[in-house]
This record gives structure tokens, sequence and C-alpha cells, in this order.
């Protein structure tokens, strides 16, 4: 018997999940990150949970584990002494950004400083031309010399290479990548074209910087992580999830740990097309609110949408351009806001406001008890009935009512002149509010008709506002998958190996033929296929696909066209103006234009074969037969129609049985989380212990 | 209270129209064909409602166009009532008194019909790559040579194209596609605007907009008299040089602060000149407005109700209430100083709380060929360094009073084959002050397209140096020079194949005495070659031993 385990490092918690070759898990588990060396947690959390089963290291063939290490690293700066090298006149770029106030009327504002300081950045006598001619040789000689000097005066353990126009021809990075490992073997290298090819020096520089910055601190974190593993008798394969949902060997990570941000929220939106594909719905929003955040994913044909640039380190939570641009693929994560810990404010409008800023873990909402003097959403939760202060992590934590109800009032209703109840029901429908606005927002950039979707929800608080969220987007159903709590740790063992690239080159559509085509094609899968033969992907087994960025000609944005697979080159260039005008259209009403097509980005990924797993509750109890099951019990819960309490019965998700139903209002409880529906909500038990839940979806406001 | 909505429902919905213009913003900029509204930003997108009240902007928007959309909307129902509007309509402009100042921003405007019933408009503005005429440039004797004026009008009528409107203007401008792409990526952002606006009025069950634009409107209104009212009242005056034509410009103002509201009044501003850097009154109403809201409610957002409390009189024909037909192509590079003319006054109301000037934004519009021999009219923006202010240090190369944004290098290239030969920060062009000036950048650019290339300059800040506030000292000047030879940096000149022009961008100004600046900052921009060992030394009084890399103060 062998056995696989997915391990998700949050910022609060590690949560494991433990598969063996049966498609129900074997064990769930969440213990206290250590943010100091998270590889403890990992350690010591793995050898309880395999413990606990009689099992021990030898037993798994595989570990996978999503991380939000390069993340924190970047915000906090705890990245290596990174220096860059840049084409002669440029070595400003980082300090001159964008040269845009991201907030027109406030004029204190700050930016994050570039993750290699002024002194540490040397220029190099080279030049290549937009054109990808080279109008400058590389003085090899005087740039090996500069990386000599960071090396030895200025104690650098990693270098960025980022030379002008480098995406359309890379030769000069390749001949300083070759030269500067060869002289400077412990020196990290990082080539801005390898990292990105993509136009605009920027958002590209920076990206290579921030992958440099923290290779070294990867290296040494997965190096202690696979020592400390084969130390305890681990034989299989260890590998790293990627941002953009795929795995990654640990050498990948090593070389491109950029491609690691936001790696653990990649495994919950996975999971979600895991269920889309499971339950055939061809549209999901996938939408996850834990303690700190909310996050949502947009699932078509059950793969979640990708795109190509993330910010990270942000000043202001959700002020665009606030952070650093990182160029790489990533599942498209909206960051909808608050979760649980949200704190509620009045605002300079005097209006309610619930974040950015969160009470976390500690000092925690006010209900904790644990010194939070904040109103937050799940104290709000707790005032409305929602949550039950006796089985918080199914009684594991109780949660002090009093406290919850001074905070809020202080906090909020005495600010507003509102009554407490209607205060707490405030911050519960803005927080709905603004998840519903995300998501309108989200898809309406991406053509997504969500009217047509379904949700899936999860993570602690999800479940708790699914329903009333749903019904704003006019959704009308709603999916809770068995194990919510830990889906991102599951997420992580669904992942196949995956690595794709793309590339920056203009060409106009009438001056393209099959054969060019083919090639610009062949020559990215090429690369892909290296990368993941390297990881040890047998050929055979990739899944190809492929995809154009496309405008018209003169335009600066583009729209990404999915190429049809197995179509023949000739025929798919044929078909390009219908498939381009169809996306176009469906993102801006109109595609009246007779302007000549161009093509921008091309973009290739393969993925390989994908881990077998259909996460089922065990054991699950016999099927009922559409009947309702018994309540465990019933509370009084805040009701908006009433715009007062009314009784919900309160049921015990771990006993209710396929086929059964429950109609609202009632309360499911399981450990990790509560589903709230509500008065014109149906819940059917699917064959596997999914909640699947159908409401009337007219209605205003509240 | 101040209407229907309670304090959570207002705020549900205020964010929400405030997220619409954003996203009207989005498709305006992901469908444009010019380089100066998806790379440099130079664009507004505005929510109305029935009554034509202005209710929303996108975050992303510029300053000036903000500020002028209202009285635009205005002029575009006196020509063309309500009643006279359908469903499908567009209406334009590009009318510099009833527009934003100058002919080259086209407004675009479009009614919302939701259920039958016109409910609100959606504004967008951009700027055009041409409109005809002697070309974007500060050089025209009157508004007649510098392009083509479209009156207010349809563009489309029930949703059909007006075909003579479109064909007069075409055939007037040097890039049509490009011109014709700019316009309909205006017409789409609209459109999407509208089906949003229906869309949400639906989910939120509102059969109308007036009673949550009072309301949000109202709210505004009444954040802004309460900060103003926290200012001591009293009138304050300022008054400074700017770099004219054929020598300086005065400009003066009386800023009278009284009981939550402001009254401005430029009496003793020189008359207009005659080239193109005249400033319609729609433009420098705008900047009052930018100024007043950012030294009072910035944090809110933009609406109707920031601009109640603010009364503004210039007399006719000063620079700065220029009439038809004065020529105004450059009235930005004049118009944008009505922002630090006000700063000034009114720090000596709120010392401490007020920014000192900025380097401000030139602006290079360069038309020809690039090496394909394809035609090109591209704006390239570089901005000066950021004014600082009490606790916080001006950032480097950062737009301000204005919001451009500066192109990145490799697209420049690629769109009009010319080389940039540097881009980089000038150390010490930074005012010194206990919170340093952002300092300026040096830009060199070499004609490579195998083309003459005939090159418009905006800029001032080339004699009149960015003031410091509160002890902090002056940042460095502009120059710009023609093949290492300096230039009128409101001149028109060609650059033959291979010629050369560089720009060295104004410093922005100190805040506080230099003096009283921690030694750890001087030492650490030293370090990072920001700020030089001898303006240490000298601006400073910090000595660094560069052998230790120890700083102490003398």
């Amino acid at each position: 018997m062998t056995y696989r385990l997915g391990v998700d490092i949050g910022g609060t918690f590690t949560d494991f999940a433990l598969l063996g070759e049966g498609p129900r898990p074997v064990g769930v588990h969440k213990c206290l990150t250590t943010p100091a060396d998270p590889a403890e947690a990992v350690l010591t959390g793995a050898g309880e949970l395999l413990a606990r089963h009689g099992l021990d290291f030898a037993a798994l063939a595989g570990l996978v584990h999503g991380t939000t290490l390069i993340t924190n690293a970047t915000i906090e700066r705890r990245g290596a002494r990174t220096g860059l090298l840049v084409t002669r006149g440029f070595r400003d770029v980082l300090d001159i950004g964008k040269e845009q106030r991201y907030d027109l009327f406030d004029l204190r504002l700050r930016f994050p400083p570039p993750i290699v300081p002024r002194e540490l950045r040397r220029e190099v006598d080279e030049r290549i031309g937009y054109d990808g001619r080279i109008e400058q040789p590389l003085d090899l000689a005087a740039a090996l010399a500069a990386v000599g000097a960071l090396v030895e005066q200025e104690g650098v353990e990693a270098l960025a290479v980022g030379l002008l126009h480098s995406y359309a021809n890379d030769t000069h990075e390749r001949q300083l990548g070759e030269a500067v490992r060869s002289a400077f073997p412990g020196l990290h290298v990082t080539l801005s074209a390898e990292v990105c090819p993509f136009m605009r020096e920027f958002e590209r520089w920076t990206t290579a910087t921030v992958n440099a910055y923290t290779q070294p601190l990867v290296d040494r974190y997965l190096a202690r992580l696979e020592q400390g593993l084969r130390g305890r008798g681990f034989a299989g394969a260890f590998s790293v999830m990627t941002a953009s949902g795929g795995m990654a060997t640990t050498d990948m990570a090593r070389r491109f740990p950029a491609r690691l941000i936001e790696s653990g929220p990649a495994a919950g939106a996975l999971m979600s097309a895991r269920h889309a594909r499971a339950l055939v719905r061809p549209w999901v929003l996938g939408f996850d609110m834990g303690g700190t955040t909310a996050k949502g994913a947009l699932i078509v044909d059950g793969v979640p949408l990708v795109r190509h640039e993330i910010e990270v380190a942000r000043v202001h939570a959700f002020k665009k351009g606030s952070g650093l641009p990182v160029r790489i693929p990533v599942i498209d994560m909206i960051e909808i806001g608050s979760g649980g810990g949200g704190i509620a404010t009045v605002d300079g409008r005097g209006v309610l406001r619930v974040g950015p800023l969160s009470a976390g873990a500690d000092p925690g909402p006010a209900c904790y008890g644990r010194g939070g003097e904040w109103p937050t959403l799940t104290d709000a939760n707790l005032l409305l009935g929602y949550l039950d202060p006796g089985f918080f992590l199914g009684g594991r934590m109780r949660l002090a009512v009093d406290r919850a109800a001074a905070a809020i009032e202080r906090g909020v209703a005495a600010p507003l002149g509102l009554a407490a109840t209607r205060a707490a029901w405030g911050i519960h429908e803005t927080v709905n509010q603004d998840v519903a606005r995300a998501f309108r927002v989200h898809a309406a950039e991406h053509a997504f008709d969500y009217r047509r979707a379904a949700m899936v929800a999860y993570g602690g608080c999800g479940p708790i506002h699914a329903l009333r969220i749903a019904r704003k987007l006019k959704l009308p159903e709603v999916i809770f998958p068995a194990s919510a709590g830990v889906m991102s740790a599951f997420g992580l063992l669904a992942s196949p190996l995956r690595y794709e690239l793309l590339r920056t080159d203009r060409v106009l559509l009438a001056e393209l033929d099959a054969e060019a085509y083919e090639r610009r094609f062949q020559a990215l899968e090429a690369r892909i296929l290296q990368v993941l033969e390297d990881a040890g992907a047998a050929s055979t087994e990739l899944a190809w696909q492929r995809r154009l960025s496309m405008r018209y000609r003169g335009q600066g944005y583009e729209i990404e066209v999915p190429l049809p697979a197995d179509l023949p080159a000739r025929e798919t260039l044929a078909r390009l103006p219908d498939l381009f005008a169809e996306r176009y259209r469906a993102v801006f009403s109109f595609s009246f234009l007779e302007q000549p097509l161009e093509i921008v980005h091309w973009l290739a990924a393969a993925t390989g074969p994908e881990p077998p797993l259909t996460v089922v509750r065990a054991p699950l109890p016999k099927p009922g037969a559409g009947t309702p099951p018994a309540a465990k019990g019933e509370r009084q819960a805040y009701a908006p129609e009433t715009s007062g309490f009314v009784t919900h019965a309160v049921y015990d998700r771990y006993t209710l049985r396929p086929g059964e139903r429950i109609g609202g209002p009632a309360l499911v409880e399981e450990n990790e989380s509560t589903c709230l529906l509500g008065r014109r909500a149906e819940a059917v038990v699917d064959e596997a212990g999914n909640l699947i839940v159908r409401q009337a979806t007219d209605g205003a406001i509240a | 209270m101040n209407g229907a909505y309670d304090p959570v429902e207002l705020g549900i919905l205020w964010d929400r129209v405030v997220s619409i213009a954003d996203e009207i913003v989005t498709a305006l900029i992901a469908t444009s064909f010019s380089t100066m509204v998806r790379e440099s930003g130079d664009l507004s997108c505005m929510l109305f409602d029935a009554r034509g009240k202005s209710l929303a902007q996108g975050a992303y928007s510029v300053p000036s166009f903000t500020g002028t959309g209202p009285p635009t909307m205005q002029h575009m129902l006196r020509r063309f009532p309500p009643e006279t509007l359908e469903p499908g309509d567009v209406l334009i402009t590009n009318d510099p008194w009833m527009g934003t100042g100058h002919l080259y921003d086209i407004n675009v405007m479009r009614p919302v019909f939701h259920r039958g019933r016109l409910v609100a408009f959606t504004l967008s503005v951009t700027h055009l790559p041409d409109i005809g005429g002697a070309g974007y440039a500060t050089t025209a004797r009157d508004v007649f040579e510098e392009g083509l004026w479209i009156p207010i009008a349809k563009l489309m009528r029930a949703g059909r194209i007006n075909d003579e409107l479109m064909e007069i203007v075409l055939g007037n401008v040097r890039l049509p596609d490009m011109v014709r792409g700019d316009i309909m990526a205006n017409v789409t952002c609209n459109e999407v605007g509208g089906r949003l606006i229906g869309e949400f009025m639906d989910e939120c069950g509102l059969a109308d907009l007036s009673a949550l634009s009072d309301q949000i409107i109202l709210t505004t209104e009444q954040a802004m008299r309460q900060a103003l009212r926290r200012m001591p009242a009293g009138t304050y005056r300022n008054a400074f040089d700017v770099e004219g034509v054929d020598g300086a410009v005065r400009y003066a103002v009386a800023a009278t602060l009284d009981g939550g509201s402001i009254a401005f009044d430029f009496t003793g501003t020189d008359p207009i000149v005659n080239r193109g850097i005249n400033v319609p009154f729609c433009y420098t109403s705008a900047f009052c407005n930018y100024a007043v809201k950012a030294l009072t409610i910035p944090q809110l957002p933009n609406n109707e109700g920031a601009a109640r409390p603010i009364a503004l009189s210039a007399p006719p024909g000063c620079l700065l209430n220029a009439e038809r037909p004065a020529p105004t192509g450059g009235r930005h590079v004049m118009g944008h100083f009505v922002a630090p003319l006000i700063f000034g006054a009114l720090a000596q109301a709120i010392p401490g709380e007020v920014q000192a000037d900025s380097g401000m934004l030139s602006q290079l519009n360069c038309t020809g060929r690039n090496r394909q021999g394809q035609p090109i009219a591209s704006l390239f923006f570089a901005s000066g360094g950021f004014g600082a202010l009490a606790g916080i240090d001006g950032r480097d190369a950062c737009p301000g009073p204005s919001n451009m944004i500066g192109t990145p290098i490799e697209v420049w290239e690629s769109e009009t084959s010319m080389r940039v030969l540097h881009k980089e920060i000038v150390a010490d062009s930074g005012g010194a002050g206990a919170w340093r000036g952002g300092n300026g950048q040096r830009i060199k650019q070499r004609n490579d397209t195998g083309h003459p290339l005939a090159i418009a300059c905006f800029a001032a800040r080339d004699r009149f140096p960015p003031q410091g506030v509160d002890g902090g000292r002056p940042g460095g000047l502009r120059q710009f020079l023609l093949n290492d030879q300096p230039i009128d940096p409101k001149g028109r000149y060609v650059l033959a194949p291979g010629g050369t022009i560089e720009t060295l961008e104004a410093g922005g100004g100190g805040a506080g005495d230099p003096r009283a600046r921690a030694v750890e900052l001087v030492l650490a921009d030293v370090r990072a070659g920001l700020v030089s060992p001898a303006a240490a030394r000298r601006d400073y009084g910090v000595e660094i031993d560069p052998a230790t890399g120890r700083a102490w103060r003398r």
C-alpha cells in the first residue's frame, strides 16, 4: 500500500491531507505553521498524521506541497542580497517604475521599494534593438568584472540579468548567464527572458529580481526539507505546486521560485475545478473564504482561468499599482477581500467598511477572547446566530458572544447610530456585496456569464456566505463539497505536472503562413518539453494546449484566444479572425473594426496525467430516501427578510446520507465550517457527500 | 444620515457605481489604439445621473478631465436636451471651451436608457493622436490653426454611426485609422458602461439613480465643507512667475476660506499670450477642484459634491481665462500651475500639510514615420520629481499634479523606432529638505527612424525652479537639448535622422530644513547615489567617511 501526502503551508496553519490507493482520504491534519522554518511544521505534522494511522514516511510514494514562502519573503524582505545587471543607461528602471500615482488625490503615496537597491545594480555595454537585431555587441569582460565586484565587495548571493528587448533576442542574456555561472558557480543567476520573455522592461526585470531574490531561500528551504524527509525514511517523489496549478519538481522550483507565488490558494481553485469536472458543471465560481482573506476563481469547462501577472507586496491591499508586478502564469484568483478576521470600521464617508485590515489569528476576532478589540466579520456572524459559540472548530474553541457584541456596539453600531443587530447584519451583508461585486467585475473582464454558473464554496467562512452571494449574482446552484475546510491540501494531490511558457513575438496575421506559425509554437513546445522531461515526465503522457494573445493592430492590450486542439495549422489560421471576433464581442459588446489582426503573445502549455482522486468523506452512511434527516437541534439566527431572528434547524453534516433533503432556514455544521441555508434554499446530499443547494434567485438588495 | 439609504446600503451602492466607472476605464484602455490612451493613460471616464450630476469617476482618470467633464456634460445637455436623446445616441465634441481646454481631446457621451427611461449618462474623454491643423504644439497663433473643431454633435443616432461626421473627422486627420480606432474605443467603453448600469439597477431593484446620487453628492459635499471649516478663515494670497513665450507670465490668486466654502480670485494674473499656451476657464477650474480635494478629502471618491464648496473667478482675457479664438494647444503646460499656485496660498492656512512644488511633466509630440514607413504620432511623457511633504520624501520621477504614465522603453522603441540612449535619475536634482524633493530624470533619444521627425515640446520649469516649503530648498531646473544644444521647451523642431533630443526633468522641492534631515536618511541617499557626497555636506551638513561609511552631522 502506498500513500500520497498533500501539505498546504498557510500563514497561520499548515494543513495535511493523506491519500491511500483508494479514492478516499485516509486522514486530515492541521497544525500551526512555524514561520522561522516552515520545514519544521511540515516534518512534525506529517509525522503526527502518519503515526496516527500507524504509518511511517517510507509508506509515502509522493509528497506535494504548496507554500506562501515566496510571497511572504518578498513582503517581509527576507530574501538574499541580490544584484542586477542591466543595459547601460537603464539602471533606474526599477525606481522610475511606471511613472504613475496609483491614487490621484493622495499626496502621501508610498510605493514598495525595488527588490534590488540602486547601489547593487550595474550597467553593461550591449544593445539589442526592438526587432531583435544586435546593435551593439556585449562587452562580456567588463560585465564579468562588474559581477565580480558585486560578489566580492557587496556580497551578493543572487544575480538577476535584465537587458532591453531580451524577449525578442536573448543572446546577450544567455551569454552573460553562461559566463557568470561558470565564473561564479555559487551565485544564483536569473535571466529575465528565461523567467518571462515578455515586452515591458519594468515588469520583466522586476519579475527577474523577485526570482533571483528568493532563489537562495527556496534552495536552502527545499534542501532542508528534502534532507529531513530522507532522514525519516521518505523515498518518494517530492514536488511543489506552482501558482498556475501545476506540479513542479524541486529542481524546477529552485530555478523558477517566482512561479510558486500564491501556490496554496491555487490548490483550492484546482480542487474547485476537479469538482466542476466530477459534477459536470461547465461554468463554476470557486469561492474560498478563510480567516484572513477571501478569494475567487473562475472555472470554464473544468479548467481554472489563468493570467500572466500578479502584484505582490502591495502597500495598499486593494489598490492596483501599489505592489510589485510579477509576470508569471498564475491561476486567476480574485482578491475579494476580507475573511472572518476582516475588521469593520466606519470610513471617511461615514459608511460601513469591512477590511482590508484583518485581526488574523492573533489577537483574532473579539469573540476569540484573546485580546482582540475590533469588531470582525466572525463577531458579526456569531451575533447573528450563524455560528454556534460552543461548536467552533467542532467545539475545540469557545467563542464569547458578549465580547463580540461589545466590539460591534463600540466600533460600528454606536458611531453609525444603528442597533447592534442591524450593525452586525450590515457587516455580514457588506462582505456579501463586496464579494459579489468583485466576482461581477472579474467575470465581466473574462466574458464569463455567472448566471449560468454553479458556485463551489469552501474555506472556514465560505459556506456561511455562499448562498446570499449566489443570490446577488443570480447563480442558481451552490455546492458545498465534503471536507471543505482542508480543500486546498486535497487540491495539491489533484494537480498534474505542468509547465507553460509565454513569448512575445508580434506578427500580423496576414503576414503569417502555416509553416512560420507552426515553427513558433514548436520552438516554445521544445523548451517546455525539455523542462518537463528534466522533471521526469514522459513525452507521450503530456497533453498540449496552445493559445494566442491577439488584438487589432494598433491596440495595446490583447485578448486571449484558445486554439482548437488537433486542428491543422492552415485551418487554425483561417479560423482565427472568427475566433478572435467572437471573443472580442463577448468582452466588449462590439467588434466592427476592419483593422488588421496582430498576434502578440504565443502561449503553450503541457500537462501531465492527472493523479486519481475522488474526494469522498469516509465512511459514508447508507443512502437516505429523499427524506429530511433528523436535526441535531435548532437555534435562533437572523433572517433579513423578517428583519429579525427565526428558528433555524441545525444538522450534523457527518450523519447526512446521500439522497437526504434539507429545506431552509437551516444550518449544517461540520468541524471546520457551517453551511447557512436561507428560507428559499433546498439542499440535497449527493453520492459523494456534497451538499448541492438550489435557491430562488429573484429579489433585490437584501 | 443624508437621505434614503442607511450607511450600509449607501456604502454598498456607492462602491458599486465607482466600480462601474472603473470598468469603463478598463474597457477603454483595452480597446484603444493610441499610446496616449493605452500607455500614457491620457483619459477619464465618468458617470452622471439623469439630471447630469456627476456621480462617480474611474479611479484611474487624469485630474484635468475629471474637472472639465461635468461642465462638458451640462453643455451637451443644453445643446441636446434629454427629450431629444434616444437609446443608442452618442454625442461628441472637442470644443476647447466646452470640453477640455484644447482641440486635441475628444469628449464622448452616451445617454443610458433602462426599461425605456433615461436614467444616466456616461462620458469618456481621451487625447486623440491627431486632429489636423498644424498639429499638436504650442506654436499656433489662433485656435483655427490648431485643427478641426467638432461642435457638440451626434456621432451616433439610435445606434447608427453618423457617417458624414465621421468622414469629416477622418478626412481632416493624418492618422485616420488610429483616430477612428480611438473614437470607437470611446463608443465601446460607454456601451459597456450602459450595459453595466442597467445590470446594476436590475440587481438592486433601482428604478432611478437620483436618490442615490443626491445622497452620494451631499455626503461628499458635507465632508469637504467640514474639512474646509477646520482651516482658519481668511484670505490667503500667492503669486509667482511661470515661463511664457517671450518672458515670464505672472500668476496671482487670492483664496478666501469662509465657513466651509472656498473662493479663488485670479485677478492679477497676466493677459493671454500670442501662442498656444492659453488656458480656458474650464481647465483652470479643473485644477482648482483637484487641489482642494487633494488637501481636504483625498480618500473620498470624486463626484459633484467635491466641486460644490468651490467658487472661482478670473478676469476674462487673463491667461487663466482665455477666450475664443485664443490658441490653447499647450494649455496644460500653463494650467497645471494652478495646483501649486493654490497649494502655495493654502500653505499659509495649513502650514505643514501642503506639498512642495513638483517638477511636473514634460511631453514630446513626435510625428513622422517609423523605420517600417508607417506614420506615427506619439506622445512621450516624462516626469520630474514629486514635491516633498512633511513626513514623506517626494518620489523620484513621479507625475504631479497630472498623472500621465511614462511609456515603457521597449514599447516606445517598438512603436516609433526611436532609440532611447539612457533614462536615468539625476542625483541632487531633488530639493534638499528634512524631507527630500523627488529627483528628476535625464532621457536621451536618437532618431533611428530613418525619416525626419517633427517634435513639439510641452514643458516649463526651465527658468523658475520648483519651490520648497517650510525651509525646504528648490528642485533643479528642466532643460531640453537638441543635438546637445539647448532649445525652448515649448518649441517645435525637426529632428534629422541620427539627431538626438535630450530632456532633463526638473526635481521636486524639499520640505523643511535640510539640516533637520536624519543623518541615516542622508547616508542612504548617498549610498544609493541619489544625493552626492558634496551635496550631503553643502545642503545637509552631513560628512561621510568614504573609507568607513560612517556619517555624522557637522
